[in-house]
């Protein structure tokens, strides 16, 4: 039996890197994947806005821990093939993302006032040519306080991955309490630990609300 | 199934050869439906206990004296920027060396209230700022003296703000206690997990354990706007 | 061959009618000004001949092609009918210049250089050259509204509509904005303005139409409508209108 000491913590450190990569990871495909939905739910084509509020609908209407069984244990056994923890985890957490964003960036696009369209198609723009110069200019803006919200979101979501055995923070501290039998420490040093990567992104987020808060009040006219 | 073509294509090898079977699944029925009242019942009791909690802690942050207020503060920070596994964790091991030895349904229960509790507290407390100045200012000048009615109008206003805001938290608080079966603690995902491991049919057992929380979320989702309509629209002025 | 031509065009929202049997034709060099109250159908007959709102019955002609609901068309539309709103509806997150720019770049696949060329001779009609670089925010009312003008002469368009611009500006900002028409009505561009200012109407237009509950009740030269009025509806308006 060991006590906690410095090279517990440090292995508890080594494992931050694992759960800031995972969030990362989820993070970037979440952002690539929700864009398309996002688009998909604003769009033109009804089977396509359909399709995406179903997503939409599934990934936040169910737990991120059941996503992430049906993941790495439910494909497992039905394709029959082994699957690497880091693979589900990845591929889980980053359709969680993609979900939450697209709707995020779905509620940024239909914040825009229907007057900037149609002055949009007015100076004979098309449907993509609207998009790419006149709404997701102002789309943006208006997402990024929630998105970086959704971050802190996705990092403590991260830590159900421990149930599956993946390595990251939660699991590390799993680990260290069944070395050291010093649970008493090492939750709150791991709750600790979260909290250092979780605090300044929350206060960001609402730096950056504060920010493009006032700055909406340029708008078009009245 | 895939007989023919293997036959034509030596080489194509089917990857998929699971039949599903969620025949096993209906056969345990009984268990799931035990799974999803024990999901409803945490859910409820961390609710409400959540509601209370925020309740006093938000009285307390108004009125209360400097240190309590900075308590509250770093509580409900605490809450929201640690991971509800964590906490469930403090609580449940970290807690017996203080002398308290919870069993996992307790420490379910304190965790999703806790949590519930810590972002209840900032939801009704942006719903008492968003309160309209103009409708205390009138209640003052209206002699209204009695610090109830006073109360009343303040925080009916105020609940009625957040309502929306709170009601999706506890369809948040209905998924995430599917976390507390990482204490062994008798919910839905847990009776799913010994099911699937027991029967091998992984896929269809958490699938449809995925379907069950997607129904109840539904359901939870219509009861509190029903009772929205309740409370606030039906035969009341705004 | 008139510039418009509207024939017997009606418009329902649900239950409510809009247009009723809109008879109308503009010649190429009018200046049409439609007055009425609110709610009586101009705003939605200016959108209806931009291709913004669809007719449930009836024919719209543009420059000798029919309004349809085909994306290609409503295009090659909004290249040649240039409009303006009562908000303005700049484009916050672009400079002037910019926003200026935005249709003949990308409306109309014009360079980058020709669109900027432009662009600046739109902005020294309106008298905004020194504005190019600042954002919509930093203007007043009236800078704001002639940039929007700015931005729809620098489509090079046939036909102009303006609604209700002035409606939104304070007082002393709208004189600015009425000059810039005046100088447009007298290059000889075809303008169909919704407007509530008698003083331009009397003076520039060459035809004012009076609409009243979805239909026009009166049109001709602004002498014959203004002091000759038909209808009991078109003195009542106008006495409300005078008076303030």
């Amino acid at each position: 039996m060991r006590t906690f000491g410095l090279s517990e913590f440090i292995f508890l450190l080594a494992a931050v890197r694992w759960t800031l990569l995972l969030s990362l990871v989820a993070f970037c495909g979440g952002i690539g994947f929700g864009f398309l939905i996002a688009l998909a739910r604003v769009g033109r084509f009804f089977i396509l806005r359909v399709l995406a509020q179903a997503y939409i609908q599934v990934f936040q209407g169910t737990p991120v821990l059941i996503q992430l069984f049906i993941a790495y244990y439910g494909f497992a056994v039905l394709f029959d093939l082994r699957i690497e923890a880091w693979t589900a985890v990845s591929l889980a957490f980053t359709a969680y993302s993609a979900a939450f964003l697209g709707e995020i960036w779905r509620g940024a696009i239909q914040a825009i006032p229907r007057q900037q369209w149609e002055s949009a198609e007015c100076i004979s723009l098309g449907y993509f040519a609207q998009l790419r110069y006149v709404i997701l200019p102002q789309a943006f803006r208006i997402a990024i306080p929630p998105t970086v919200g959704f971050l802190v979101q996705l990092v403590k979501a991260t830590s159900v991955a421990a149930i599956i055995g993946f390595i990251e923070l939660t699991r590390a501290g799993q680990l260290m309490t069944n070395v050291t039998f010093q649970p008493m420490i090492i939750y709150p040093i791991v709750a600790a630990l979260y909290f250092v990567i979780c605090w300044p992104l929350s206060q960001f987020s609402r730096l950056l609300e504060r920010r493009f808060d006032a700055t909406r009040g340029i708008t078009q006219g009245l | 199934m895939f007989g023919h073509r293997a036959r034509r294509c030596p080489h194509f090898q089917p990857r998929m050869r699971y039949v599903f079977q969620f025949g096993i699944v209906a056969d345990h029925t009984d268990e799931l439906i035990h799974g999803a009242l024990s999901t409803l019942w945490l859910t409820t009791c961390g609710a409400v206990g959540g509601l209370l909690l925020a309740t006093l802690c938000v009285f307390l942050r108004t009125a209360g004296p400097k240190p309590v207020r900075w308590a509250i503060i770093s509580y409900v920070e605490v809450i929201r920027n640690t991971p509800f596994l964590v906490q469930l964790f403090v609580l449940y091991f970290s807690l017996p060396a203080l002398g308290v030895r919870l069993y996992a349904e307790q420490a379910a229960i304190l965790g999703l209230a806790i949590s519930f509790g810590g972002y209840a507290t900032e939801i009704l407390r942006s719903g008492i700022e968003a309160v309209p100045r103009g409708q205390i200012e009138a209640a003052r000048a209206l002699g209204l003296r009695p610090f109830k009615i006073f109360r009343r109008i303040i925080v009916y206003q105020a609940f009625k703000i957040v309502y929306p805001a709170l009601a999706s938290q506890v369809v948040i608080l209905l998924l995430g206690s599917s976390i507390v079966s990482a204490i062994s603690a008798t919910e839905l995902t847990a009776i799913t997990n010994s099911l699937q491991s027991q029967t091998f049919r992984a896929f269809e057992f958490y699938f449809v354990a995925a379907a069950i929380y997607l129904g109840m979320a539904f359901a939870t989702k219509a009861v509190l706007a029903s009772l929205y309509w309740l409370m606030f629209v039906r035969g009341r002025e705004a | 061959m008139p510039l418009v031509a509207l024939r017997r065009v009606c418009k329902k929202f649900g239950s409510h009618v809009v247009l009723d049997n809109v008879d109308l034709e503009v010649a190429k060099g009018e200046v049409v000004a439609i007055v009425g109250r609110s709610g009586s159908g101009k705003s939605t007959l200016l959108r209806c001949i931009n291709g913004l709102e669809f007719v449930d019955s009836g024919e719209i002609a543009v420059n000798g092609r029919p309004v349809t609901r085909s994306v290609a068309d409503l295009r090659k539309l909004h290249r040649e009918v240039g409009i303006v709103f009562q908000s303005y509806n700049l484009f916050p997150h672009l400079t002037v210049e910019r926003n200026v720019m935005l249709g003949p770049a990308k409306g109309k696949g014009f360079p980058l250089g020709e669109a900027r060329k432009l662009a600046r001779d739109a902005l020294a009609a309106v008298h905004l050259t020194d504005k190019l670089n600042d954002y919509p925010a930093r203007l007043s009312g009236g800078q704001q509204q002639r940039v929007a003008i700015a931005r729809a002469l620098a489509m090079e368009p046939v036909l102009l509509l303006f609604d209700e611009i002035t409606s939104a500006l304070d007082p002393q900002l709208t004189g600015e904005v009425v000059r810039v028409l005046e100088e447009l009505a007298a290059q000889g561009r075809t303008m169909i303005l919704v407007t509530h200012e008698m003083g331009f109407a009397r003076r520039a237009a060459s035809q004012i139409i009076f609409m009243h509950n979805a239909r026009i009740w009166e049109k001709g030269p602004p002498q014959q409508v203004l002091e000759n009025s038909k209808t009991q509806e078109l003195r009542t308006f106008l006495s409300a209108i005078l008076r303030n």
